[in-house]
């Protein structure tokens, strides 16, 4: 009897250390669905202080130079405000760095990979790719786990994050870490919300209220066409259906934004059908105003040269183009009324918060 | 002549800062017995009606009056008298942006398929506003939302064949 209330009061204890994934506080403002979290990776706030720790630590490059932060910075809504990201030994990525902002809701990842919907598994990219290196820990990897072994904070948080764990310092326990982190990089609490969802009519200009209008308009901006909803990009949430496989392709279009060589094909780098050439996914619009240059590779500096992008109804021919994409009537007015919607997405406070800063820099 | 000139550019103004504004009615024209304009405190004086979306996992209410109701109140036919000719009738929706959609008139009738479209004037009890229009439509059971249609100015009842 008294062994099994030991047991009661050591499991209580573990369970409130650890948090468990039933009460995970994620802190949404009201109405705002819960994201879908895999049941081989439940959330708890230990696990989330651990990713963060290893989001922002450059052990996770093989030469101690790059962390997930370098490409992935806070105060640009987690892009790196480069047109190719730039891997610790110098090379240049094919494509820009997304936005992890609500990465939790994505139905896939990255720009292009319509079958990789597993943070845990994407984190493994970075990581490991070669070609190009980007943290290049391929060949490394036991050093690297020795390198964690080694830190004081690890040796407090990873028992922590995985109380039932015997092997605690393994690459899986890394990136389910990191992909727990992620998941809390939510935004949704930008000027636009406060006018939206809860009708602070005073919280977003009458230019923003004016672009919202061409945004949304079937007529004039079109714009919600591929950027839908709260997120202005499809979502995946707690209790959503899986996607079906033939609508694994939904928000991947091809925009005749480029000419689309080779690495940068878009879908068909994947799946190597015709009719994918060209296809990029539409990304959340959350924060835009700060996760420029624009487009899978950089090739837009400006919110302005994408509208005119799209104001033409796409820059080049290409015979896989969306056919939402038409030539708009949009005044200059129009556009500077979109540029005024964009920018009352950036969400502050998102930027800023300490939930989601450096925790190797004391404050 | 600078005068007149003043005037028409102070009227164009004018129309354009109006365009912005979201309709303060919604008209119902075209073959009905009783052309409409119906304002927001008339909708309320009707039967009201919900209808529950969820769009990306966030659900909203929306209330107002059920389409058949409206039309209804234009003395287009409806249940036992929608047959013959009457059943070539169509309902064209129209956006203050100018985006159309149609319904034909036999799918509004429940006397002849469930099928609720509710042209609505609040959501999650505050009245619509911004993007959404003073009125909108809300076909709550199309998968796509391509006939919901926002800003909602104008109902049409056209009969093809009398």
């Amino acid at each position: 009897m008294k062994t099994s209330a030991s047991r009661v009061v050591l499991f209580t204890f573990a369970m409130v250390a650890a948090g468990t994934a039933a009460d995970f506080n994620w802190n949404l403002p009201k109405g705002f669905p819960k994201p879908a979290v895999p049941p081989a990776n439940p959330m708890s706030e230990a696990k989330v202080e651990l990713g963060r720790y290893l989001f922002y630590d450059t052990r996770l490059s093989f030469n101690d130079k790059e962390s997930c932060a370098t490409c992935h910075k806070q105060e640009l809504a987690f892009t790196d405000g480069r047109a190719h990201a730039e891997g610790t030994t110098g090379q240049l990525h094919p494509r820009s760095s997304m936005s992890l902002v609500n990465v939790a809701y994505a139905t896939s990842l990255t720009w292009a990979n319509p079958a990789l919907d597993s943070l845990e598994e994407q984190a493994l990219g970075p990581m490991l790719n070669t070609e190009p290196i980007e943290l290049g820990l391929k060949g490394h990897e036991q050093e690297f786990l020795e390198k964690l072994r080694r830190e004081p904070v690890y040796q407090r948080l990873f028992p922590l994050a995985f109380p039932d764990e015997a092997n605690l310092y393994t690459l899986a326990n890394v990136t389910k870490a990191l992909a727990a982190f992620e998941r809390t990089i939510i935004s949704m609490r930008s000027p636009y919300d406060r006018y939206r969802w809860s009708g602070d009519m005073a919280a977003i200009s009458d230019a923003a209220k004016r672009g919202e209008l061409v945004f949304s308009s079937s007529e004039r901006g079109r714009c919600f066409r591929c950027h839908d909803g709260w997120n202005f990009s499809s979502v995946r949430y707690a209790g959503s259906q899986e996607h079906p496989a033939e609508d694994s392709m939904r928000g991947f279009f091809n925009t005749g934004g480029s000419l689309y060589a080779a690495p940068n094909r878009g879908v068909y780098e994947y799946t190597k059908h015709a009719e994918d050439l060209g296809k990029f996914r539409a990304p959340t619009l959350r924060n835009v105003a700060v996760t420029g240059p624009y487009m899978h590779d950089g090739s837009f500096a400006t919110m302005e040269e994408v509208i005119d992008h799209y104001a033409v109804g796409g820059k080049y021919e290409d015979p896989n183009k969306s056919r939402i994409l038409q030539p708009l009537k949009l005044s200059e007015g129009d556009k500077k009324d979109l540029v005024e919607f964009l920018k009352s997405l950036t969400d502050d406070e998102l930027l800023r918060d300490p939930r989601w800063s450096n925790p190797w820099v004391k404050q | 002549m600078k005068t007149t000139g003043a005037l028409l550019f102070l009227m164009l103004i004018s129309c354009c800062v109006r365009a912005q504004e979201a309709a303060s009615v919604v008209q119902v024209t075209g073959d009905v017995k009783q052309a409409l304009s119906l304002s927001a405190d008339d909708l309320a004086r009707m039967p009201r009606a919900t209808v529950r979306t969820t769009n990306n996992g966030m659900e909203t209410v929306y209330e107002g009056v059920w389409l058949h109701d409206v039309l209804k109140k234009a003395g287009v036919p409806e249940g036992s008298e929608l047959r013959g000719k009457a059943l070539t009738t169509y309902v064209l929706a129209e956006a203050q942006d100018g985006y159309q959609v149609v319904f034909s008139l036999g799918e509004l009738d429940p006397a002849f398929v469930d099928n609720e479209i509710l042209l609505a004037d609040t959501a999650n009890g505050k009245a619509l506003f911004g993007a959404q229009g003073r009125f909108r439509l809300v076909a709550g059971k199309d998968k796509p939302g391509a006939r919901s249609v926002r800003l909602l100015t104008r109902i049409e009842v056209v009969q093809l064949r009398k």
